[in-house]
């Protein structure tokens, strides 16, 4: 499989498993279980790292001076990562406050 | 012939994986049909098939996808084989959950 298009499916494997950890978590949050929530997003924390190293990878080709041809595939890549991260932040926010809910 | 449906967001990365297995199961002489849909399109596309693979970005309706079709064998592709698309690995992992 071709360089880029296997970075990019390396992306979207591992920031799209985090993102799916993160919106489990928040209905595990829903559902009382505050602390189990908390292990998810650590867990998909982990699983976002390695789709962030697949991602260094290419700003560093890119750095290089090679020139990073931005296909479909790759701006789904990084819709991915920028989804999973910015549904974590609020994730993260919200789990706080069924805590603060839950515990009335 | 065994019909394979896999499920991701709209259907962009998971047609690639398909391709790779259609590729494998060529290889082996499996004889099935593997086709990509949005999940959105679950209901209407995974009503006669055998087993339902779901990609990693919407892993997380893999047990909402399970209730509404009670007894299909529904399951998240492994995330090392969707990064790597491991078209065989990931019809081994459909022709474990057929029961092949």
């Amino acid at each position: 499989m071709e360089g880029m298009e296997l970075i990019a499916f390396q992306i979207i494997s591992a920031a799209g498993t985090a993102r799916s950890m993160f919106v489990e978590a928040l209905n595990l949050a829903k559902e009382g279980k505050t602390d189990e929530a908390r292990q998810i997003i650590s867990e998909g924390e982990e699983c976002f790292t390695q789709g962030h190293k697949a991602h260094a990878e290419l700003l560093s080709k890119s750095a290089d001076g090679e020139t990073i041809v931005m296909d479909l595939l790759m701006v789904h890549a990084e819709d991915q990562m920028m989804s999973a991260e910015t549904y974590r932040m609020f994730a993260e926010e919200l789990i706080s406050l069924y805590e603060k809910l839950n515990s009335k | 012939m065994r019909k394979i449906v896999l499920l991701c967001n709209m259907g962009l990365s998971t047609s690639a994986l398909m391709k790779k297995m259609r590729a494998a199961a060529e290889k082996e002489g499996y004889e099935c049909t593997v086709n990509a849909y949005p999940i959105s399109e679950a209901m209407q596309e995974g009503q006669d098939a055998d087993c339902l693979l779901i990609g990693p970005q919407v892993s997380y309706q893999v047990e909402k996808v399970k209730a509404a079709m009670p007894g299909k064998p529904v399951e998240a592709i492994n995330m090392k084989d969707y990064g790597m698309m491991n078209g065989a690995a990931v019809l081994a992992q459909a022709k474990r959950l057929i029961g092949d």
